[in-house]
């Protein structure tokens, strides 16, 4: 007999946990007591934006290759690339994101994709996810070289990996996005390397952030 | 280890990159002779020295990048956007 198909999304990422579903998504509701967590946030929307970097467009999104911002209405613009830009927003808003992006006559070739179920997303906070990354990523991750909002491409645990520094609360944390077949590896890698720090899985409500 | 100063990311680890082999300029196909066009697919210079090569910084901005690099030492002195690009 044919299984049901489900209306229900499901995250690349099983985090251990009781789930509860929100939004169509499937999630955990584990909540950590560590100061160090590790979030599945796959359900945020993603939204990638190519485009002629002097283009009209690139002067709209406000953010060049390298860095992030953080837009009044709490959406996150990426410079992921040279021409290329990722939007991360609240779950469920992928479409609204893409329809927002204007393309002007003139301005070149430019595409958006949502993205949303191709990656996953992850977030690693806490007072010791630098050295948690640092085991796994080559680039200096010091304030002064890669201060809050720096984004970049790299190799973690040899996987190619968009890497967002966005603190939360002042806290160190960081976005980590990855093709969604190896978002199961990011993570299993990431609990491993953060097991001497006492890092724990938690659910994509994640606490606010403790200071220690 | 090679360190490629990829134009777009910085310093960067050539594990990071392709290589994608020496830059050769490509002959117009509506002109050139067929021993014009083998030397252009088939022959490469392997030079003991300053050799202009391409990379692709597959981990990293996705760009191909022209670097010119020492095939005794390793040492870049010059990496570029390939192709002319922004
Ligand atoms: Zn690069």
């Amino acid at each position: 007999m044919p299984e049901a198909l489900s209306p229900l999304a499901r995250s690349a990422v099983r985090p251990p946990g009781p789930t509860q579903v929100m939004g169509g998504w499937e999630v955990s509701t584990r909540v950590s007591t560590s100061s160090l967590w590790l979030a599945d946030v796959s359900p945020l929307a993603k939204v990638l934006v190519r485009a002629e970097p002097g283009a009209g467009v690139a002067a709209r999104l406000g953010v060049g290759h390298g860095r992030a911002r953080r837009r009044a209405d709490g959406v996150l613009v990426v410079g992921s690339g040279p021409g290329e830009w990722l939007l991360v927003g609240p779950p469920g808003s992928a479409s609204l994101l893409a329809g927002e992006v204007e393309v002007e006559r003139g301005e070149g070739f430019a595409s958006v994709v949502d993205l949303t179920h191709g990656r996953a997303l992850l977030r690693l906070t806490g007072p010791t996810a630098p050295m948690v990354l640092a085991k796994l990523c080559p680039v200096d991750l010091s304030d002064r070289v890669s201060p809050n909002l720096v984004a970049f491409r790299s190799f973690l645990a040899n996987l190619a990996t968009d890497v967002v520094r966005d603190d939360l609360d002042g806290s160190r944390s960081y976005l980590l996005h990855c093709e969604r077949p190896s978002g199961q590896y990011l993570y299993d890698v990431l609990i491993d390397a953060g097991a001497e720090w006492g890092i724990e899985p938690t659910g994509v409500f994640a606490p606010p952030a403790k200071e220690t | 280890m090679i360190l490629i100063p990829c134009p777009h990311c910085g310093p960067r680890n050539a594990s990071e990159f392709a290589w994608k082999g020496e830059h050769r300029p490509r002959p117009d196909p509506a002109r050139a002779s067929p021993a014009e066009w083998r030397s252009y697919l088939y022959h490469r210079a392997n030079p003991c020295g300053w050799t202009t090569e391409v990379w692709f910084h597959r981990a990293g901005c996705r760009r191909y990048v022209t670097v010119e690099r020492h095939t005794l030492t390793n040492e870049v002195r010059r990496a570029v956007p390939a192709g002319g690009e922004r």
